[in-house]
């Protein structure tokens, strides 16, 4: 893996600074409470829908809030909302993808039919439903992430985990007498790893463009909370009076789509040039 | 290189061909046309299933009488009857019926037609039942008893008397609501409320058109009595865009806008600066107001209360949210309706005398903390609001927090009675004070269900009683008196604002009187057209 | 047939699993149609003529009879029913799906064709430059962006609504917007590889001009891979549908799931999200078996 990362830095000078973007903006995030001086929910009513000036760099909004505030404590939400159920998918369906790929038999007839069913949705059909099911607010939008992304992830593993089944070092643990669980352990999922952090960086960037969606219909974050999708929508009636409202949080969003789908190519690029997509 | 430039050429075409068909959008309105739009398509037709949506009844069907604006007053006028007569305690009402009135189909319009109005009300026991219920008799017909309303006596084709079961001063103003409108008893099928040929009424419309969740029209309709509207058409739009709305109207495809989707700041760099001279606005009877939960352990605790009113600064919001489009409300009965009370006393603004009255009753800095709950459905100026109100409270010492419910869970926890305290807007219905009193302070299941929890049940009882004065100096009295109890005394109810509802006319409209109430559905036969 | 099965029963799982999910929601339908004035008695009426007191799979059951018969349950929010909703709705999604499958792969596969020819150059670069801007501005942004320039600012197309096929345009770029990005990435890669394989420089030096190298050799394979994303894009195609039908008010299967979300309807929702599935699991299935036909290994085999 370090090897990978070494060789895409070295080729690919794109995946290095998308590297270095992310790092910077989860920094950033982190970071926010002493970065700014105002609270995120601070309104200065009398000052509402201000342009970019010295007191408040990227102007205000229709509540009279810091836009750059609200872009920093945003990014917190958006990035995590990315990162995390993105992560949670990937380990709940590398465990069950590899499960169902090696132990076959009805355990992998149930486990891909359920991912058969996830993965016939469309993708914000299922999220629509399953927030009207759990109601609004951060934490069911990371449930609703990570039950709409195992499917694709356990299909992989499951794929990955066939070809792997077959080759020699695993066929002599096997009559080594080693436990299937051992062998899983310690030799499928292991080599499925390089794909699925590819698979990770990729999918990042179609978790932030859902929740994004989700805010713009009124079913994930919702006021007085920060999300870019919740201020790019929260803007778009401003674009005339207050353009940077709804650009700044696009931006955003933009630069971190970019920056995760560069990233991506690049470790694929990096971990197995037959898939090479120049 | 050949082949880039003859997609290029290709291209460039195709491009040349969809400006010229542009060019071409926007081809002439037909003579007569309103065109405007609504956020929401209405769930039905039919007035007695709905209390939100008055478009269609309003323009389709009449009503015995009409709340109109009059010299800057809301009066009730006689619209279907042309005569009345109250007896002297208040409890019987003889009516006489305008000659010659035809539904759209060619019925003529008869009493009995009036008494299924009401039984239909109560038969159905869906929404409006209010109404109907005071009627002697009322109570049978919706337990499925009787299907004939016993209050309700008819002499002969144009002349019928209805009992109440109590007097009620505001019964005529009551009539003009939408909800009793008058329906043709003959015609009625199922399909009324869904179809629009079932929906024969003797107004100056009819649906000739409904495409759910798109669009609806109505037409002029020939057998009027009254004055031919400028009128013949208008399409009403569902598009839930309040931005789309926006830029629809500025490109010519909408005839009139409702502004109450729009931001002020909108409102301010547009409308204002474009198209002043074609601004509408009227106020929105009714108003913003924030109701504290009496269970809650610190909220039963009037000092609290009372730092509450003085910790909002309503002026601010009035002057930075609505640019001054809004005026303070300080009672329970809102300006423009009959028994407002110009000289109430409400809560004036003084963060100091707040933390003071927290201090003396010996609570500490944050540590009262409750919930302000917000209905999704509300305007996002109003939601702007209470953010802003929270804030100003925590200011003084509070600890609150506001919360968005969606519309349905919001609806369920504020009926259940545990809801802290939730930011709010009514409009009225009609020219009455009971139409808010009664449905707050009127009873205690009442105040149960609008999770207030108003302990003192001598007033509640006073406030139920009060409709039945006949006497209007001595009710008006009562009810003032009442406000200034609950207001002032008990500070129970936190009045804020009641903002104006502002319309902007596109230039084929020369005038749009709004419907008194300021409502956003409006008599169509009130806007006059330029061609 | 073996995934004809299949399809239907990974359908009927799902109309299940969709079933479930919106029983379990808390809150009575009932009282928030009612909304302000309701009053319990009447809310247990309703509630009662609805069958909403059943059990479970008493529902469910009476509900997938109905659905066999084409009857998914009126909608409580419009009052209709819902069939006659969705059957009108169709047709718009469907005109905007396909004007947007249009335009992803014209513009898209021109993209990636044009950037693949002239690999490396400022072209190439500019074309990979706008396939970025495809992959990454989210759905409402591009829609904003049209209606404000080409309805408001330029009058040249409707800003919304569905009055004749011109309405279908700003929406179907705004829909096909991110389809093209990823269009013309893997038109590009996947050219690009193939034009530098040896038998297409076997094809020049015979004499082949350049047109008729790339129409006839490179353009085949890359067709697998394109088609192949087909079957994934109509998933992704009736996701984005959702928001563009909701900016452009197009009364289509979106907006209607949108519109039975917001008024707590759930046969309106379960109806739409059911249809909507269904055509993507039978759209895939028809892929599938495109793909066998197309896949030059399969036909090879086939001959043999």
């Amino acid at each position: 893996m370090k090897d990978a990362l070494r060789r895409m830095i070295r080729a690919n000078k794109l995946s290095l600074v998308s590297l270095i973007v992310i790092f910077l903006l989860i920094l950033f995030s982190i970071l926010a409470p002493w970065l700014t001086p105002y609270g995120e929910a601070d309104m200065d009513l009398m000052h509402r829908l201000s342009p970019p000036s010295a007191e408040h760099l990227l102007g205000t909004d229709e509540a009279g809030r810091d836009v750059l505030t609200r872009l920093l404590y945003g990014s917190r939400v958006s990035l995590m909302v990315g990162i995390v159920p993105t992560l949670l998918s990937m380990v709940i369906g590398a465990v069950l993808g590899v499960t169902a790929g090696y132990l076959g038999g009805a355990v992998d007839s149930i486990i891909m039919r359920l991912a058969d069913i996830v993965l016939a949705f469309p993708s914000m059909l299922l999220a629509m439903v399953i927030m009207y099911t759990l109601g609004d607010g951060l934490f069911n939008v990371f449930l609703t992430l990570t039950l709409m992304n195992w499917g694709t992830v356990a299909r992989i593993a499951r794929a990955e985990t066939l070809k792997l089944k077959t080759i020699d070092y695993v066929e002599a643990a096997r009559s080594i007498g080693m436990s299937k669980g051992r062998i899983i352990m310690r030799h499928i999922l292991p080599n499925c790893i390089p794909t699925l952090i590819v698979l990770f960086t990729l999918n990042v960037p179609s978790a932030i463009l859902t929740e994004s969606a989700l805010s713009f219909l009124g079913l994930g974050i919702q006021p007085p909370s920060a999300s870019w999708g919740l201020m790019v929508n929260t803007g778009r009636q401003y674009l005339f009076n207050a353009p940077w409202l709804s650009f700044a949080p696009s931006g955003a969003i933009m630069l971190a789509v970019l920056s995760f789908n560069f990233l991506g190519d690049g470790l694929r690029d990096a971990i197995d040039p037959r898939l090479r997509r120049r | 290189m050949t082949k880039r430039y003859r997609l290029l050429s290709f291209a460039a075409l195709v491009l040349a061909a969809v400006m010229l068909c542009g060019c071409f959008a926007g081809a002439d309105e037909e003579k007569g046309l309103l065109r405007t739009a609504i956020k929401y398509d209405i769930t039905t037709m039919d007035v007695a299933k709905t209390t939100d949506d008055y478009m269609i009844p309003m323009n389709v069907f009449d009503r015995l009488f009409e709340t109109r604006v009059q010299d800057g007053n809301a009066v009730v006028v006689p619209s279907l009857c042309t005569e009345y007569k109250v007896s002297e305690d208040g409890l019987t009402y003889e009516f006489t019926l305008m000659d010659g009135v035809v539904f759209s189909n060619g019925n003529a319009l008869t009493a009995s037609d009036v008494q299924y109005s009401f039984e239909r009300l109560l038969i159905l026991a869906n929404q409006n039942t209010d109404i109907p219920l005071e009627v002697v008799g009322g109570q049978d017909v919706m337990d499925k008893k009787t299907e004939t309303l016993e209050g309700f006596k008819v002499a002969d084709d144009t002349h019928f008397t209805i009992t109440l079961s109590a007097p009620n001063a505001g019964f005529l103003a009551e009539l003009s609501s939408p909800a009793m409108s008058i329906v043709d008893k003959e015609s009625m099928t199922d399909g009324f409320g869904t179809d629009p040929a079932a929906m024969i009424g003797t107004g100056p419309y009819i649906v000739t058109e409904r495409v759910a969740n798109d669009h609806y029209t109505m037409v002029y309709n020939e057998k009027y009595r009254g004055p031919e509207p400028t009128v013949k058409k208008i399409i009403v739009k569902v598009i839930e865009d309040a931005n789309t709305q926006n830029l629809m109207f500025q490109n010519g495809e909408l005839d009139m806008i409702d502004l109450k989707n729009q931001d002020s700041a909108i409102i301010q760099s547009v409308y204002k600066t474009q198209y002043a001279d074609r601004m509408v606005s009227a106020p929105n009877v009714g108003m913003i107001f924030i109701a504290l939960n009496e269970n809650n352990e610190f909220l039963k605790d009037v000092n609290v209360r009372k730092a509450i009113g003085a910790a909002i600064d309503v002026d601010t919001i009035i002057t930075a949210l609505y640019n001054g489009d809004a005026i303070r409300e300080n009672g329970i009965i809102p300006t423009g309706v009959w028994g407002h009370n110009d000289n109430l006393q409400g809560f004036t603004y003084d963060p100091e005398a707040a933390k003071k009255l927290l201090a003396d009753a010996g609570y500490t800095d944050g540590q009262i903390s409750f919930e302000i709950a917000v209905d999704n459905a509300l305007p996002s100026t109003v939601k702007t609001a209470a953010e802003y109100i929270s804030q100003s409270l925590n200011k003084v010492g509070f600890n609150t927090t506001v919360k968005n419910y969606d519309h349905a869970a919001y609806l369920d926890v504020r009926r259940s009675g545990a809801m802290d305290s939730f930011v709010a807007s009514w409009g009225m219905d009609y020219n009455d004070p009971a139409n808010i009193m009664v449905t707050f302070f009127g009873s205690e299941a009442n105040v149960k269900a609008r999770s207030l929890n108003y302990p003192d049940t001598a007033i509640i009882a006073r406030v139920a009683a009060a409709p039945a004065i006949v006497d209007d100096e001595a009710r008006k009295a009562e009810y003032q008196a009442l406000e200034q109890k609950i207001i002032s005394e008990d500070a129970a109810w936190i009045p804020l604002y009641a903002s104006m509802h502002l319309w902007c006319r596109g230039p084929r409209v020369a005038s749009f009187t709004p419907q008194w109430a300021g409502f956003t559905d409006f008599y169509v036969t009130d806007v006059v057209l330029n061609d | 047939m073996k995934r004809l099965l299949q399809a239907v029963l990974v359908l009927l799982l799902v109309s299940l699993a969709l079933f479930v999910m919106l029983r379990i929601v808390p809150g009575n339908p009932v009282a928030v149609l009612m909304g302000e004035h309701a009053n319990e008695a009447t809310i247990e009426r309703l509630t009662a003529e609805l069958g909403l007191d059943q059990p479970i799979h008493v529902q469910f059951f009476r509900y997938l009879g109905g659905a066999i018969r084409g009857d998914f349950g009126t909608s409580y929010s419009l009052g209709k029913p819902v069939s006659q909703l969705m059957g009108a709705a169709f047709v718009n999604t469907l005109l905007l799906a396909l004007a947007a499958a249009l335009f992803a792969w014209i513009v898209g596969g021109l993209c990636g064709l044009l950037a693949a020819i002239r690999k490396n150059s400022i072209p190439d670069r500019l074309f990979m430059g706008f396939s970025l801007l495809g992959i990454s501005m989210p759905v409402f942004m591009v829609a904003m962006i049209l209606q404000y320039v080409f309805g408001y600012w330029l009058h040249w197309l409707p800003i919304s609504g569905v009055s004749d096929w011109r309405s279908f345009i700003l929406p179907a770029i705004a829909l096909g917007w991110n389809s093209a990005g990823s269009i013309a990435r893997l038109v590009r890669s996947t050219l690009a590889d193939t034009l530098e394989d040896d038998y297409i420089d076997t094809a020049r030096a015979k004499g082949l001009s350049e047109t008729a190298v790339i129409w006839r050799h490179a353009l085949r394979n890359t067709m697998l891979p394109t088609v192949t994303m087909m079957a994934l894009q109509l998933s992704g195609l009736l996701s984005g549908a959702v928001i563009t039908e909701t900016i452009f008010s197009i009364n289509g299967i979106g907006r209607l799931a949108v519109q039975a979300i917001n008024g707590r309807d759930i046969p309106l929702l379960q109806g739409t999200v059911l249809f909507a599935t269904a055509l993507v699991i039978f759209g895939n299935l028809i892929a599938d078996l495109l793909y066998k036909v197309l896949d030059p290994r399969t036909r090879r085999e086939v001959k043999e």
